[in-house]
């Protein structure tokens, strides 16, 4: 096992949260400097505790040792902290640009009377993304902080005791939750631009950290070139200057979807081009009774409910030897593995008119429209799926109430919905079964907030950067430190790109060089 | 106690006398002592040798069983020990006051540390050993044990209880049974350390013998028949080889790169100041390359090298030359060669491992231009043999499924003589206690890359042989050779009191002088005219402690305490300690976050008999599935596994505080027990004729 300590999520569960209070992180950064921030000492992290949408308050939560310090420097309080738990008006600054960023409330919470049991300050500032982005970035730039896991402050309330047995039964399920919302949030980024440059940085660093390896591992008793650490040098350098370009760089090289991702899914011909059109009231997608029309993604922002809501209407899933349809198909696919809601449109007509049947047609319909190669055969929770029968005008309205009523009570099924797209019918019904779920999906500040995992990227990002400083400094003198230096870059990288174990570094190793002592 | 004279202890100690020891040890069965043992060990391997001291150590009557006492501490393969990664397992087994590496400095005829310019952290102590005095060495501490006897047979059997009926799979082992022994002999615990011979083969060109070493009687069948089908212990196959050794006269020397060592040797053991080689009678090896004869040779007998066509995994790393030729052709491969012992007439080619027959093994190496003349004193042979999927074993490198029963060594899929070692030696330990009724200890991967090793065997397992490398250790910063004895002396399961206290010494005099250091506090002014050749970087009003200096890479402690001997000079002894404690403690610090989590994720046990299937705890059937074929030790082995989700750890979290806290309840006493038995087991330690 390895030495990349990305255990991410799980990393603060087992945390002593008492911790030393007597030495602030960044004096001990100072002693040390090229050492990355966060995986220091450290451990004070931060991150929106409010939903995202139309809200005209968020709030910005902070725990650990350094909370104090975040709040000196974000509020611009030189001496005294404001009395414990009482609210002040005051400027929120970030302190390295000394811009004013927000006017807001600030409170301070010293241990052990807070949520988590440590130190910790909230702010409450405007609800806009623009504010609530410069902030969290803000707030990332000060010294010994780092953004969150999911579910990490519910995590140290439950360590310090905050929590009882019974009351932190569900944060299996909570961490649960907010882990899948992180990781399709991840899927959507790494499946662009951005994902293929982040796993090209990871690839190099990871050839760079196997020949130093092999060099101090291997190279006196085996024919390496001392060629090999020059190449090293090399590629460290080249790395580090990109990644310096690319954190300048203020457009972020992709511009990041915002909202609640809602994907429209099915088979071809059930409707779904029409019922992208009826939510958005203008022809946005090409219909036709054609099979196979829309043949890639047709986005469209929507507001539901005063919730931003991103919807795509994709190709109808089918087997087809059409090229072109097949990359639609694809894309299909792999919009519903990143969505957070997905709603399943189904030509009423194709029903079975038992009602039994019909329950385990749709079940077998939903399986397969949903399945991908990564979780195959898995339970598929309710709550992200819709199921939306449409073209109820084309059956007899016996029929339809039958199924309406009935279908209601199959169990194993998600929500469903009647509509005809072609006379309104049961839309009214769908919107508001439509806007319940977006409203819960958007009281998770996870879900569907590009910034958050942007000041993530961020913070990583800086912590690799730093972490090659030291590669750097230590190379001629120390090339063990020189190498911990590269190991912590990768870990810092592999926080965004995945963790990377030894046994995977000892691959290239005995595929680059041939290890015969 | 002083140093110096520890040191002298070690070293003017009477060369073993071995005629002796050996008809001592040449017991037979109905001629012992006694019919019972708390530890019986199998084997006189290096991993057998500090089983066996081991135990006895930690307070166990023990046995030894060995096929040939005259072979036990023999170096079947290269002459050498240490290294990278495998020199920081032989300082981490002196810690523990093993036997490998005060045998290194009595052994040892060319001493060297690997990676000298590369960092404290990753210098790799290394010896050429003479064999025989490896050997007289191992073989004469071993009579000098108390509660150690040694016997030569050969085991047919191992004993074991009926599975128990409420624990079904569960099985205790109770003794031996020996080949043409009239009794069986009983013991608690057992430690198995069979090496290669577990249903060993022997290959040479397409002949195909049983064993596990040239020379020496294949083991009886019964072993292995009892691992498999009696304990239902999965097994695996594996193969090694060795190369031929090379008559010295006939070797044309003036043609290799002669390899120097050290000038001033560095002993192994931080009992020891000196080796017994004198700088002076050191041995040079020689360097040579392959030619592309070599390959040629290779490929146009590959149809007589039955080894080499079999699919058995070898190791990507010590491969035999063919599978260097195969996998990477055209290239030229270095060819070390050593020397055997002081007055040997033989070398040992490090790189030319080979399985062909014979006469091809003297036309290839004569293809090498240093070897055109050169003769072969006896041919290189590959070997198969049976392994133990070392997932089936607890840290305390016990079988889980049948109390007492602890394997060490290649048994356990490693490779080397120093992984070997430090298993044999923590197995050792743990049997000695389980026999004691204490309970068993381990080594956590942030302290020991002994931990390292144990812990990546027991819940990751092996897909070739396991070798150590300083890759594998994620906190290589803090484990560091120079700090083994801080690091596992003190914790003193099974060290002597004059290592004990040498150990205490050396700790509380390099605080103080850290804590000297850190006191000597002047402003960089100040420090610019006291030491006016160095290059201080920091800003002229800073003021700067002896630690910060320390860490300017052209500064040393002895310029301090030149500079200021009153404070600094009592601490000469440990300048070189000191130089490399103040480059890397602000990183170990750094480092200690990520230890401390680690380690309280393995403090919290998980059952070994949790039904994971019935938990009544929210995980998914694939977790459960993973968990009930690995059966973690603890959470921290649970949370390293393939598949685990963090919310599944959470919920196993849960599970084990609830049943931790319950446990508490019921015995409350039992820390003060736990203490009681320290205490005794130092009292049996302070006892040791030293």
């Amino acid at each position: 096992m390895l030495p990349f300590t990305c255990r991410g999520i799980w990393r603060a569960a087992v945390h002593t949260l008492r911790t030393s209070r007597g030495m602030p992180p960044c004096r001990l950064l100072s002693t040390c400097d090229g050492v990355p921030p966060g995986l220091a000492d450290a451990e004070t992290i931060f991150a929106l505790s409010s939903g995202h949408g139309r809200c005209g308050v968020a709030v910005i939560r902070v725990s650990g040792p350094a909370s104090a310090t975040a709040l000196r420097c974000m509020a611009g309080l030189t001496r005294s902290l404001p009395p414990p738990r009482t609210a002040l008006l005051r400027s929120i600054t970030d302190s390295q640009a000394k811009e004013v960023l927000d006017r807001g409330l600030v409170l301070w919470f010293p241990a052990p009377h807070s949520f988590t049991g440590e130190d910790s300050v909230e702010f409450h500032i405007h609800g806009g993304p623009a504010v609530v982005t410069a902030v969290l970035q803000a707030l990332g730039s000060v010294p010994g902080m780092r953004p969150a896991e999911a579910g990490e402050f519910t995590r140290r309330a439950f360590q310090a005791g905050k929590l009882g047995l019974t009351e932190v039964e569900g944060l299996g399920d909570l961490i649960h939750a907010e882990t899948e919302a992180q990781r399709r949030q991840a899927l959507r980024q790494m499946s662009g631009e951005l994902g293929r440059l982040y796993q090209d940085w990871s690839h190099r660093l990871k050839r760079c950290l196997a020949h130093v390896e092999a060099f101090i591992d291997f190279s006196e008793d085996e024919l390496i070139e001392d060629g090999v650490l020059n190449q090293v040098d090399r590629s460290v350098c080249t790395l580090q200057a990109e990644m310096v370009r690319h954190l300048k760089d203020e457009r972020r090289g992709e511009r990041l979807r915002s909202g609640v991702q809602v994907v429209i899914a099915g088979a071809t011909n059930a409707g779904k081009s029409s019922l992208l059109n009826t939510l958005c009231q203008r022809p946005a997608a090409i219909v036709s009774p054609i099979a196979g029309t829309t043949r890639d993604v047709v986005e469209t922002a929507l507001d539901i409910g005063g919730f931003p809501v991103l919807l795509s209407d994709t190709a109808g899933l089918r087997d087809s030897l059409d090229l072109v349809e097949r990359e639609g198909v694809r894309r299909a696919r792999e919009r519903v593995e990143q969505a957070d809601l997905t709603l399943v449109v189904v030509d009423c007509a194709y029903l079975p008119t038992d009602v039994q049947q019909a329950a385990a047609f749709l079940q077998g319909h939903l399986k397969s429209v949903l399945q991908t190669q990564e979780q195959p055969e898995t339970a598929l929770p309710a709550d992200r799926y819709l199921l939306v029968l449409n073209k109820t005008d084309l059956v007899p309205e016996d029929q339809r109430q039958k199924l309406d009523r009935e279908l209601r009570q199959v169990s194993g099924l998600p929500p469903v919905c009647l509509i005809s797209c072609h006379t309104n019918e049961g839309l009214q019904d769908f919107l508001t079964v439509l806007h319940s779920n977006v409203k819960t999906l958007c009281g998770d500040p996870l879900s569907g907030a590009p910034t958050l995992t942007q000041a993530r990227h961020r913070a990583h990002l800086q912590q690799c950067v730093a972490a090659l400083a030291q590669y750097q400094r230590y190379r001629d003198a120390d090339l063990a430190l020189a190498a911990e230096g590269v190991r912590l870059a990768l870990t810092s990288l592999g926080r965004i790109t995945g963790r990377v174990g030894a046994e995977e570094i000892l691959d290239i190793i005995f595929k680059d060089f041939c290890i015969g002592k | 106690l002083d140093f110096s004279r520890c040191a002298s202890h070690m070293l003017t100690k009477k060369p073993p006398v071995l005629q002796s020891f050996l008809s001592l040890v040449s017991r037979r069965a109905s001629h012992l002592a006694r019919q019972q043992y708390d530890v019986i060990v199998v084997g006189g391997g290096h991993a057998g040798t500090e089983a066996a001291a081991a135990a006895a150590r930690v307070g166990a009557e023990t046995l030894l069983v060995t096929q040939k006492t005259n072979t036990i501490g023999a170096l079947s393969c290269n002459p050498s020990l240490g290294g990278v990664g495998k020199g920081h397992l032989v300082k981490e087994v002196d810690a523990l006051d093993g036997l490998c590496g005060r045998a290194g400095d009595w052994a040892g005829i060319h001493f060297s540390i690997l990676n000298r310019s590369k960092g404290p952290a990753v210098w790799g102590p290394r010896a050429q050993l003479d064999r025989q005095r490896y050997r007289e060495f191992i073989q004469s501490e071993l009579l000098s044990t108390p509660r150690l006897t040694v016997l030569e047979g050969s085991v047919e059997e191992l004993l074991v209880t009926e599975p128990n009926p409420e624990e079904p799979g569960h099985h205790r082992v109770t003794g031996i049974h020996l080949a043409n022994g009239s009794h069986p002999i009983l013991a608690s615990s057992v430690i198995l350390t069979t090496g290669t011979f577990l249903s060993g083969s022997l290959f040479v060109g397409q002949t195909t013998s049983p064993g596990g070493r040239i020379g020496d009687a294949p083991s009886s069948a019964g072993l292995s028949h009892t691992l498999r089908e009696r304990l239902g212990l999965r097994i695996g196959r594996l193969r090694t080889g060795t190369p031929p050794r090379i008559v010295k006269d006939t070797v044309d020397l003036s043609l290799t790169n002669l390899h120097p060592p050290d000038s001033h040797p560095t002993p192994f053991s931080f009992l020891n100041t000196h080796t017994r080689c004198k700088p002076e009678e050191q041995l040079p090896c020689y360097l040579t390359h392959t030619t592309p004869g070599v390959d040629r040779v290779v490929r146009e007998s590959l149809h007589l090298n039955c080894h080499i066509q079999q699919d058995t995994k070898g190791p990507r790393y010590c491969p035999s030359i063919e599978s260097r030729v195969l996998r990477f052709p055209g290239r030229r491969h270095q060819v070390w060669l050593e020397p055997e012992g002081l007055n040997s007439d033989l070398l040992y080619p490090q790189g030319l491992s080979m399985t062909m027959p014979p006469d091809v093994q003297l036309r290839l190496i004569r293809e090498i231009p240093a070897l055109h003349r050169a003769e072969i004193h006896t041919p290189g042979y590959g070997v198969q043999y049976d392994f133990v999927c070392p997932t089936q074993l607890s840290p305390a490198l016990q079988v889980k499924s049948t109390q007492g029963l602890f394997l060490a060594g290649q048994i356990n899929g490693t490779t080397g003589y120093e992984e070997a070692a430090a298993q044999g030696l923590w197995a050792g330990v743990n049997a000695a206690r389980s026999a004691l009724s204490m309970p068993p200890v381990a080594l956590s991967r942030t302290e020991s890359y002994i931990g390292v090793l144990i812990d990546d065997l027991v819940s990751r397992g092996v897909t070739e042989p396991y070798r150590m490398f300083t890759s594998r250790a994620e906190f290589r910063t803090s484990l560091r050779p120079d700090n083994a004895d801080l690091r596992l002396t003190l914790k003193g399961r099974c060290v002597s009191s004059l290592r004990y206290q040498e150990a205490v010494r050396v700790r509380d005099g390099l605080q103080d002088a850290l804590a000297a250091l850190q006191t000597l506090t002047l402003s960089t002014h100040l420090w610019r005219k006291k030491l006016p050749d160095i290059g201080i970087s920091e800003s002229k009003s800073t003021i700067l402690t002896g630690m910060d200096l320390l860490q300017y890479n052209n500064v040393s402690f002895e310029m301090l305490a030149s500079v200021f001997p009153e404070c600094l000079s009592p601490y000469m002894e440990f300048s070189q300690r000191l130089n490399i404690e103040a480059v890397y403690r602000p990183h170990c610090d750094l480092q200690k976050k990520e230890i401390e989590r680690i380690q309280k994720e393995e403090n919290m046990t998980l059952p070994q008999d949790i039904d994971y299937f019935s938990l009544p705890v929210s995980l998914s059937q694939e977790v459960r599935e993973i968990l009930d074929r690995v059966r973690p030790s603890t959470l921290g082995a649970a949370t390293r596994l393939q598949g685990m989700t963090p919310a599944a750890v959470v919920n196993l979290l849960r599970y084990v505080q609830h049943t931790g806290q319950r446990g508490r309840r019921t015995h409350r006493n039992q820390p003060d027990q736990k203490e009681e038995r320290e205490e005794e087991l130092c009292a049996r330690n302070a006892s040791l004729p030293q």
